[in-house]
């Protein structure tokens, strides 16, 4: 069986790495925030970073997003990942090595970290081999600081070490270790999950003159603590997040004029639409439908880019809108520095020609993130292209899996979890817009500031969890945290009439009918709220737990008290 | 605070958080996982025990944790409410407040505002010989609730009321009304019947005298639960024939 129906809320089916967010937001709603993060990590090592710069799925999947707006959800897993760091964190310990096969992973981005944390978890010797100087790859290097604070990076990072992976910075796969030296050296399994690291070219004229910086060039140089000219008049070419952020850190390093140049409408641009108001507040202008032609230097530096205005075409078969230049538009720009942003590509020249496909990624069956080199699996931007943190986090935890079956010898494909079920239709309810600023999230807080607001917050961040409509089925949220009594319906079958009435009442669909027209309760979805025992019948229904008689000494208690 | 009435709340779990389950002295709060777990027959029982007024607090669609738990439970209220109306019991004396725990509302406000409302009416069992007539009700009014006829129609009432059935048709509320109304009318001296013969062997005659109600439609009913396998004839004391309640299960 390859992929089976795991019941999963929609925001935790949309999550790629499957953080339990409704066993979460269940938390916070009891004001149990440590123990909340404890649960995001189970699934995910990185809820500070996910917690600010997280694309998140589940929130565009968020059942609520028909009735008013999403849960905040990410705004609170910021806020609890914050709380943690500023109580203390509960000190890790090294897990115990169960397995002695090495495992050898290239790449501390947050795949590469993803997969050496799980199996560091389940107890193998892992290495991580990373070529800069400090892990966390584009978490570290080019996402701005403004956006995700290093020592937030470092912090958590920190927790996947401590749990005992060794890591080896300086050293570049290609150069100073191969496929074949680990091999050597006894790592028994490989991971690759290098990003993608190179920016695209524009592949203009000029393009090589100074003053002209490719934006992953740009942020990682910034990052590594490099001096730069920035330039009074600035272009950025390009309409994706990674435009946006080259062109709103330009402008806080002092740029006067900060423009972004590109080729489509504003309707196309791949940066999400919260990141192109935010660069609009900051001041940074754009221009549609422009592409550059070529840019012009003086001495050997830039002076202006010239552009042809584009119109865009009918949808083609993927319904996508391609750009077309409209000749003899010719304009310039006049700048003195160009920021090119049109996307990275995987430096395939250190790989093992086998593993690369066509496309210029490394091949990799979806699902099991084997490449044909048997025992070598590679995942992340590496494979998809550029994507997001938590679509790496996903292909670190499928790869870990799959390793660890690879080397216990088993199935690598079995029973993945791929798809997931919507518990309830709420679709025909009208679709509301989706909600960019959360009640609980400020972005801009110096570190005195951030102790008082988190106090000030910590109610508002229980409000907000409680518009969870626990639309899924018992998260488990709950297990060893003593909260919640869990409780199921139990049919008495020599009871049932097979009436339907539970069937039709559940409100997660809990409940169907066997063979014999006798009513069968899905342990798994069920979730113990006994609307259907109050009603049944026969009164063939009753809960594990707390069953009527229950509440009804209950009720004498609190008579029987009454009365002394 | 009112001589003490007893009060009983019962509120969802998920209604709260916990910094403001606080209520005055002389209620009790019951936390259930949703109101949509009251089984009506919890709270006639509390009345039955003497409790003098009973509020409960779930949570406004959407946010109930259930989904739609807390639409079923309000459904129950207000089937509580007709029953208590045959009963001859102030339908104040039950409240139903539906709260978003988004709203931060303090339950003791909500409670004492309840208080409030229901004190003229003094406690429920006043020590007095109708009070004998109350319990006789009430526990005809829980019988009433476990047969199926009654838990059949009310679990199906969103259903019907709602959603279109497959011939495109929806009963409106004043037609489920007046069919639950007619169906409550009838188990409910059902349940009466029932009782009295639970007691000792009674004829219709001595029915009808004790409950008010005409003997042929005794008679009637008496078929019914004939047929339904509820009642028997104990025995035939000269031409008159006494019924006897059955057990069940
Ligand atoms: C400017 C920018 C902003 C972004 N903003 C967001 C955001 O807000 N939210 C979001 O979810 N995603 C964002 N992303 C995307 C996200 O950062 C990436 O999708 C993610 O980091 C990919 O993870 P990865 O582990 O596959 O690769 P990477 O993070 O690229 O990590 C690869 C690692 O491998 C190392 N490496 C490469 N080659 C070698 C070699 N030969 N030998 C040894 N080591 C090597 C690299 O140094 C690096 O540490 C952004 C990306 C950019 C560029």
């Amino acid at each position: 069986m390859r992929g089976y129906v795991k019941k999963f809320p929609p925001c935790r089916g949309a999550c790629p790495a499957h953080v339990n967010v409704q066993a979460y937001v269940c938390l916070i709603q009891m004001g149990k925030f440590r123990e909340a993060v404890e649960v995001i990590r189970r699934d995910l090592p990185f809820p500070a970073i996910c917690g600010r710069v997280c694309f998140s799925p589940c929130e565009d999947a968020c059942s609520r997003i028909n009735i008013d707006q999403s849960v905040a959800i990410r705004s609170l897993k910021r806020l609890v990942a914050d709380i943690e760091r500023e109580q203390g964190r509960v000190a890790v310990k090294p897990v115990p090595k169960k397995y002695d096969e090495k495992v050898a992973i290239i790449g501390a981005g947050p795949a590469g970290l993803a997969a050496a944390y799980e199996l560091a978890k389940l107890g193998y010797p892992v290495t991580v081999f990373e070529r800069m100087p400090e892990l966390g790859g584009m978490m570290r290097y080019c996402i701005p600081d403004y956006r995700l604070e290093k020592f937030v990076v470092k912090n958590e990072i920190d927790y996947i070490l401590g749990l005992g992976v060794e890591v080896k910075t300086g050293v570049e796969f290609g150069k100073d270790i191969t496929v074949d030296s680990l091999k050597r050296d006894g790592y028994k399994a490989i991971f690759i999950a290098i990003g993608a690291q190179l920016s695209a070219k524009l592949n203009i004229p000029g393009e090589d003159l100074e003053g002209v910086i490719h934006a992953v060039d740009f942020l990682r140089s910034l990052a590594l603590g490099k001096r730069l000219n920035i330039g009074e008049t600035v272009a950025v070419i390009g309409g994706g997040n990674t435009a946006i952020d080259a062109a709103r850190t330009a402008k806080r390093l002092g740029a006067k004029r900060v423009m972004i140049l590109y080729r489509r409408s504003r309707e196309e641009m791949p940066a999400h639409p919260w990141e192109v108001e935010m660069a609009e507040k900051d001041g940074v202008k754009f221009y549609f439908l422009v592409a550059p032609k070529r840019i012009i230097g003086e001495g050997g530096r830039v002076r202006a880019v010239e552009c042809l205005r584009m119109r865009l075409s009918e949808p083609d078969e993927t319904g996508r809108r391609r750009p077309i230049p409209i000749p003899f538009t010719e304009h310039q720009y006049e700048v003195d520095m160009v920021i090119p942003a049109i996307g990275q590509v995987v430096e395939i020249s250190c790989l093992p020609p086998e593993i690369i496909g066509k496309n210029g990624l490394i091949e990799a069956d979806p699902v099991t993130l084997e490449t044909k080199i048997p025992g070598v699996f590679a995942g992340g931007d590496a494979v998809t292209g550029p994507a997001s943190i938590i679509e790496a986090v996903g292909a670190g935890k499928r790869a870990a899996l799959s390793i660890h079956r690879y080397l216990r010898g088993e199935a690598i494909e079995e029973e993945r979890i791929e798809e997931t079920t919507w518990v309830k239709d709420w679709s025909l309810l009208e679709k509301k817009e989706r909600r960019y600023e959360s009640p609980v999230e400020k972005p801009h807080l110096s570190f005195e500031e951030v102790r008082a607001y988190l106090e000030r917050v910590q109610r508002a961040a229980r409000f907000e969890a409680f518009r969870c409509l626990g639309c899924g089925p018992c998260a488990e949220c709950l297990a060893g945290v003593d909260l919640c009594v869990k409780d199921k319906a139990i049919v008495d079958e020599s009871k049932c009439v097979g009436c339907n009435l539970c069937v039709e009442i559940c409100p997660f669909g809990a409940i169907v009918k066997n063979e014999s027209g006798v009513a069968q309760v899905n342990e798994e979805i069920c979730k113990g709220c006994g609307t259907c025992a109050a009603r049944c019948p026969k009164e063939a229904i009753t809960l594990e737990n707390i069953s009527t008689d229950k509440i009804l000494s209950a009720l004498s208690n609190a008579l029987v008290v009454r009365v002394v | 605070m009112e001589a003490g009435l007893r009060i009983i709340c019962f509120i969802c779990d998920w209604a709260f958080p916990e910094w403001s389950i606080e209520t005055p002295p002389n209620v009790s709060v019951i936390q259930v996982k949703c109101i949509g777990r009251l089984d009506p027959i919890i709270i006639l029982e509390a009345f039955a025990r003497g409790v003098d007024g009973v509020i409960v607090v779930g949570c406004k669609w959407p946010d109930c944790h259930f989904i739609d738990g807390s639409l079923y439970g309000e459904r129950t209220i207000r089937l509580l409410k007709k029953i208590m109306a045959l009963t001859g019991l102030e339908t104040e004396r039950l409240r139903l407040e539906m709260v978003s725990p988004i709203e931060n509302r303090s339950l003791s406000s909500i409670v004492e505002k309840f208080i409030d409302d229901i004190k003229d009416f003094g406690p429920l069992f006043k020590g007095k010989e109708a009070d004998k007539e109350l319990l006789f009700n009430l526990q005809a009014a829980e019988q009433a609730v476990t047969w199926s006829r009654l838990r059949m129609l009310s679990g199906r009432e969103r259903k019907l009321t709602e959603k279109v059935n497959v011939y495109g048709e929806r009963i409106s509320q004043e037609e489920y009304d007046r069919l639950i109304e007619e169906a409550l009318e009838e188990e409910y001296i059902r349940s009466k019947i029932y009782l009295i013969t639970k007691g000792k062997p009674a004829s219709v005659e001595e029915i009808s005298r004790r409950i008010g109600v005409d003997s042929f439609l005794v008679l009637q009913h008496i078929v019914t639960l004939r047929r339904k396998g509820l009642l028997g004839v104990d025995r035939i004391e000269g031409y008159t024939p006494l019924y006897k309640a059955l057990e069940v299960g």
